[in-house]
């Protein structure tokens, strides 16, 4: 069980550590084995498998629609690969990300867990850092076959191949904002109500600039107060959103890169601080 | 149970599942048959049905998902055209006159165009669709579209092309080759822009100012289904020069003789010298799409070979 599995490792680990401060690397070393725990026993899950197969079959697809698009292949692969990535990898972050918790409580894992010296934050941080590592390979392996479709009907090197992995990379941010995301709520949660707010806060991701102009419009200050607030704590995954512009060859300029990502990595820090902070006051029983 | 008859027992299930499995798939594949056979026709006027859906309702709709939402609709565009060309040239055969496609009834394309480009402004399919398309029965539309591609794009020097192209359709040659002028002053756009403001703006209706208008429009054009109906034009100007050369050599031979030919043998040599393709069987010459041309009015003038040739008729 991976329950017992991690608190082998960290077992091991621990007696291997040395040096003064003997604490922090332990904590560190810790979050490393429960994340190289949660990637090793993600990959063996069967639905990933088959939801990576279906988008590279369905970026095999787009090589077939091209022919219904009066030429624009490259644009319409471009399109329907990195939205399958985006799609399925929210679907992945969501379903995986709010069982990560749930999984261990339900096995009672958590008791054999947490007898060894590893703090709830340690094992939330180390659970998340392994689930974004199963994103990361599975983001990789739909980006290459994107790539290699466009090499296919180009027949030859194409830019582009290159050109949509700084949008890739964005996919992979907002992958990371919406498995936080998932992560906060199964720390109190339900799985399948879990599952429910983080779609919806996805969504009203992609919708949040339209709440900044309905505060612009309100007349009364609490509702412009209210509205703004929304604005400023949802995530504004609209800046993540580059695939239209990545199908034109588009690369996004490197301050704004910098930015959008450290702005997805300041996000994820205040997800899992909250996560962190739901999860310690948690009763098991 | 021994091991055999286990074996035995497992094979004979999987036979019958096996069984039940193709006889259902078969059932199925006849049912829906039948079901089709007998569903009633779409109401036309459902099929044409205005779009419920505006450009800024669909962005918002399509969850930052522009890009496919764009692809979706401009591949409706496509297969409405075709289907309606199609359906069309099924009923009327060589009647379709790529200057005047109104009688296709084409009402949705304007608006699938429009959502197409409101989606991803930058897509340049749809604009060059439109510009070919849209002016045949509704130059408005194909205006607006064009001008609210150079509002989004202003360095796309190929929607002035358009545009320009679209103005010298309707014989505006001086608004087409100031359009011509604003297009080739933009970074980046080839020097024949310039020349074609000038040509527009001094011979604006010349068979070789639609020739170069269309020859620079084939080139630049990235989509094949635009680049299929700009050659159909550029084989009618060609076609246009042949059966004057044809019609000369005609006319040559009735003064000559008093009388209109009897067989294309009777101006084999002036033929040959007019630089035309010949068809070795008929004598005849060949127009662009290399069906041979026809004598008509008893021999007295030329016309194309219809419903074979591809050549647009008007």
């Amino acid at each position: 069980m991976q329950g017992t599995g991690e608190a082998s490792a960290l077992a091991n680990n621990k007696e291997q550590t040395v040096g003064t401060s003997v604490a922090q690397s332990s904590s560190r070393t810790r979050i490393v084995s429960i994340a190289l725990n949660t990637f090793r026993e993600a990959v063996r899950d069967r639905v990933l498998y088959n939801l990576v197969l279906f988008v590279l079959l369905l970026i095999g697809g787009a090589i077939f629609l091209g022919e219904l698009s009066g030429g624009q292949e490259k644009k319409i692969i471009t399109d329907l690969g990195l939205s399958a990535m985006l799609i399925f990898g929210v679907f992945i972050g969501i379903f995986v990300g709010v069982s990560l918790v749930y999984k261990e409580i339900e096995r009672r894992t958590v008791y054999a867990l947490f007898a060894k010296p590893v703090g709830r934050a340690e094992f939330l941080i180390g659970k998340y850092l392994g689930l974004c590592l199963t994103l990361l390979l599975n983001t990789v392996i739909m980006g290459a076959g994107v790539s290699l479709a466009l090499i296919y009907v180009s027949r030859g090197w194409d830019p582009l191949a290159l050109q949509i992995w700084p949008a890739i990379l964005l996919i992979y941010v907002e992958l990371m904002i919406v498995t936080a995301i998932a992560l906060v709520f199964s720390s109190f949660s339900s799985p399948a109500l879990s599952a429910l707010l983080t779609f919806f806060i996805f969504i009203a991701g992609h919708f949040s600039s339209d709440l900044k102009t309905l505060a612009a419009f309100s007349r009364t200050a609490s509702v412009r107060w209210l509205f703004t607030a929304l604005y400023y704590a949802l995530p504004n995954l609209a800046n993540y959103s580059f695939i239209t512009q990545a199908a034109h060859g588009r690369v996004p300029g490197f301050q704004q890169t910098f930015v959008v990502v450290l702005y997805g990595c300041v996000y994820i820090s205040l997800m899992i601080a909250i996560a962190a902070m739901i999860f310690a006051r948690r009763n098991f029983k | 149970m021994t091991l055999v008859q286990t074996i035995k027992q497992r094979l004979s299930q999987d036979i019958a599942l096996v069984s039940v499995i193709l006889i259902a798939l078969i059932t199925s594949v006849a049912l829906s048959r039948w079901l089709d056979s007998r569903r009633p026709p779409i109401d036309p006027s459902f099929e044409e049905e205005k779009l419920y859906l505006n450009g800024n309702t669909a962005k918002r709709l399509s969850l930052g998902f522009n890009g496919i939402a764009a692809d979706w609709y401009w591949m409706r565009s496509l297969q409405y055209l075709g289907r309606k060309m199609v359906n069309f040239e099924d009923n009327n055969a060589g009647q379709l006159s790529l200057n005047d496609l109104s009688v296709l009834e084409l009402r949705l394309l304007p608006s699938l165009l429009r959502l197409s480009t409101s989606l991803d402004p930058e897509f340049m399919g749809p604009y060059e669709l439109g510009a070919m398309i849209l002016p045949t029965f509704n130059t408005d539309e194909a205006i607006t579209l064009l001008n609210y591609g150079i509002e989004h794009n202003p360095d796309a020097w190929r929607l002035y092309q358009h545009l320009g192209y679209i103005y010298w359709q309707l014989h505006d040659y001086h608004k087409s080759s100031e359009i011509y002028g604003k297009g080739a002053r933009i970074a980046g756009a080839p020097e024949w822009m310039a020349e074609m403001s000038a040509r527009v703006a001094a011979e604006g209706g010349s068979r070789n100012a639609a020739r170069d208008m269309y020859r620079h429009l084939y080139d630049e054009s990235k989509d094949q289904q635009v680049k299929e109906l700009i050659a159909r034009r550029l084989m009618q100007v060609e076609s246009f020069d042949e059966r004057d050369a044809i019609r000369a050599a005609l006319k040559d031979y009735q003064t000559r003789t008093g009388r209109c030919v009897s067989s294309w043998k009777d101006i084999a040599q002036a033929l040959r010298a007019s630089q035309l393709r010949i068809d070795a069987q008929s004598g005849a010459p060949v127009d662009p799409s290399d069906t041979p041309y026809v004598l008509v009015k008893n021999g007295c003038d030329v016309d194309l070979d219809y419903p074979r040739s591809k050549v647009p008729y008007r």
